[in-house]
């Protein structure tokens, strides 16, 4: 990014994934070297998994906080799916940075059978890099996870982001250490590095292959006694719990499973509590 | 043989509620009232504000209305005076019933509207990420409450008895059995019934408060609890900082609707 005007970086991500700190950093390492810097967010819409995203503009002097679309020069995306959604924002001859590691929201698996499809957007890299000519996706999580802590996330992306601005290293070091929590700061900056090294490297990797991240199957809909809607059941553990006669479990997908079907007295007990109505007693 | 999946809108499950919800156990105890009744779908009204419980009007297959937050109760009452003969159950949340509904709410009790009023009170607002509601407990963490909650919580039933309810009962979903029979005399009651469900939030009010994972907060209820027939026996001692559940008020009195129909006549 060259510093001539005002620079625009646009950062999405779903909420939870540290998106607002992530462009917070970004803030503070611009005003530590003398820029204004106007920054315009959503926020709050976390809880359910909603879309955050920040719009950050630095430069001699800014007047809009908000970046207009088809004016980013950097795209900063913390999952696939919002990367498509905000790569208008991109200008020709941007960057988009993505984090392939994806957030399916719950919306879109409303069919919860094994292998039932998934109503996410298939073919994402390829869509971006017919829109923008420089995309450079990895896996931010992984790496974060090989440091210890996956909700490193956004601090490897903050890394990879640093690769195409002019900052130096230790104004980002600094800032990070000024924004984050004091015990977590040498992590942060381990995991910042991180990301910033493997894209030096131009570590390039493609979207992982489909994998189906709630596993599903309808295993005992025809049992003779209790019958567990596998597909609805959400893994709470309430049936498993107050069955008198042990005869449910939980399996290695955390779905309930019936174990002894024989030893059920018609309590009713799973079936009444539970919450996802998903457990019958014939 | 009884199957729940007979008033349900099928395609709409699984339900949104998070894994361990108590709305969905009130929603099957609501289901097996209804069909112990033996009340047809189309008798049936049920009308929600807006919140997690408010859902569960989507999910149910009689006539339902979603309607604005806190507001429920107004539309049940012009339901209900438009077509008395109808089954009016009206579903609200802590935070939708007595926080921004709490006016409609003492006044459908004052006029004694023959609704059936179910406030899930699971002590928080769950739907737009874990805000301390009107009935949250002193000393609770909340998003908005870091700190612990510092503000006296209302007593819903207590609320809704002296505003003129004539049925006021308190119900868990530890027990269903015992709630499936709390609504079924609600929906019997002539006048306002409330009924008052301690439900729990295992996400956004369990999480914050380390109250372990959804099946131990379930089994934790039944600490927080004494029947109101047994607790007529017990030293006072005993009943500090307990909930009681059971019918704690019922005293029939001329339902509004009738009134109203007997003047205008």
């Amino acid at each position: 990014m060259e510093p001539n005007g005002t620079q625009n970086v646009l950062i999405v991500g779903v909420g939870g994934q540290g998106v607002i700190l992530a462009s917070d950093i970004l803030g503070v390492v611009c005003m530590n070297r003398g820029y204004q810097v106007k920054k315009s967010e959503v926020h709050g819409m976390a809880k359910r998994g909603g879309v955050v995203y920040s719009h950050v503009r630095y430069g001699a002097q800014v007047l809009s906080p908000t970046i207009e679309p088809g004016t980013s020069d950097v795209l900063l995306a913390f999952e696939p799916a919002e990367a498509l959604r905000w790569s208008k924002y991109v200008k020709p001859g941007g960057t988009i940075i993505v984090n392939s590691r994806k957030r399916i929201p719950p919306a879109a698996c409303q069919d919860r059978r094994m292998d039932a499809p998934t109503r996410y957007p298939q073919g994402i890299e390829q869509a971006l890099r017919g829109q923008v000519g420089d995309v450079r996706q990895f896996d931010a999580e992984e790496l974060a996870v090989e440091i210890g802590d996956h909700r490193m996330c956004n601090t490897v992306l903050l890394g990879a982001l640093s690769s195409v601005c002019e900052f130096e290293l230790q104004d980002w070091l600094g800032a990070i250490a000024a924004s984050v929590k004091p015990k977590t700061v040498e992590r942060n900056q381990k995991a910042f590095l991180a990301g910033r090294n493997a894209q030096f490297a131009a570590m390039r990797d493609s979207l992982p292959s489909e994998k189906c991240e709630m596993s599903r199957s309808v295993t005992c809909l025809d049992a003779p006694e209790i019958a567990i809607h596998d597909s609805w059941c959400k893994g709470c553990e309430i049936c498993v719990v107050v069955c008198p006669q042990a005869c449910l479990k939980m399996n290695e997908r955390n779905r309930a499973e019936v174990v002894k079907a024989e030893a059920c007295i018609r309590c009713m007990l799973c079936e009444w509590m539970c919450p996802d109505l998903a457990v019958r007693v014939q | 043989m009884f199957d729940f999946r007979e008033y349900l809108r099928m395609e709409m499950f699984p339900h949104m509620l998070c894994p361990g919800c108590g709305h969905g156990i009130v929603l099957g105890a609501l289901l097996r009232a209804i069909h112990s009744l033996k009340l047809t779908k189309d008798e049936i009204v049920v009308v929600s504000g807006i919140g997690c419980s408010s859902r569960l009007a989507g999910y149910v297959d009689f006539n339902t209305l979603h309607t604005t937050h806190g507001r429920p109760l107004a539309f049940a009452t012009g339901i209900k005076l438009a077509r008395p003969e109808l089954t009016v159950i009206v579903i609200t949340g802590d935070g939708d019933g007595l926080s921004i509904g709490g006016n409609h709410l003492i006044h459908a009790a004052r006029r004694n509207v023959g609704l059936t009023c179910l406030l899930l009170n699971n002590q928080i607002y769950g739907m737009t990420g874990g805000q301390f509601a009107p009935t949250t407990q002193i000393g609770r963490v909340s998003t908005t409450s870091p700190k612990g909650q510092y503000e006296t919580p209302f007593d819903s039933c207590k609320l809704a008895e002296a505003a003129g309810a004539s049925f006021v009962a308190r119900g868990i979903t530890y027990e269903p059995s015992a709630l499936e029979k709390l609504i079924v005399a609600a929906i019997e009651n002539k006048g306002f019934s409330f009924l008052e469900v301690a439900s729990d939030c295992p996400e956004f009010f369990g999480r914050f408060n380390k109250l372990g994972n959804p099946a131990d907060q379930i089994l934790m209820q039944k600490q927080n609890v004494v029947d109101v027939e047994a607790a007529a026996a017990l030293p006072a001692e005993r009943l500090r900082g307990k909930m009681l559940t059971g019918i704690l008020h019922h005293e029939p009195r001329p339902e509004y609707g009738a009134v109203y129909a007997e003047s205008v006549a």
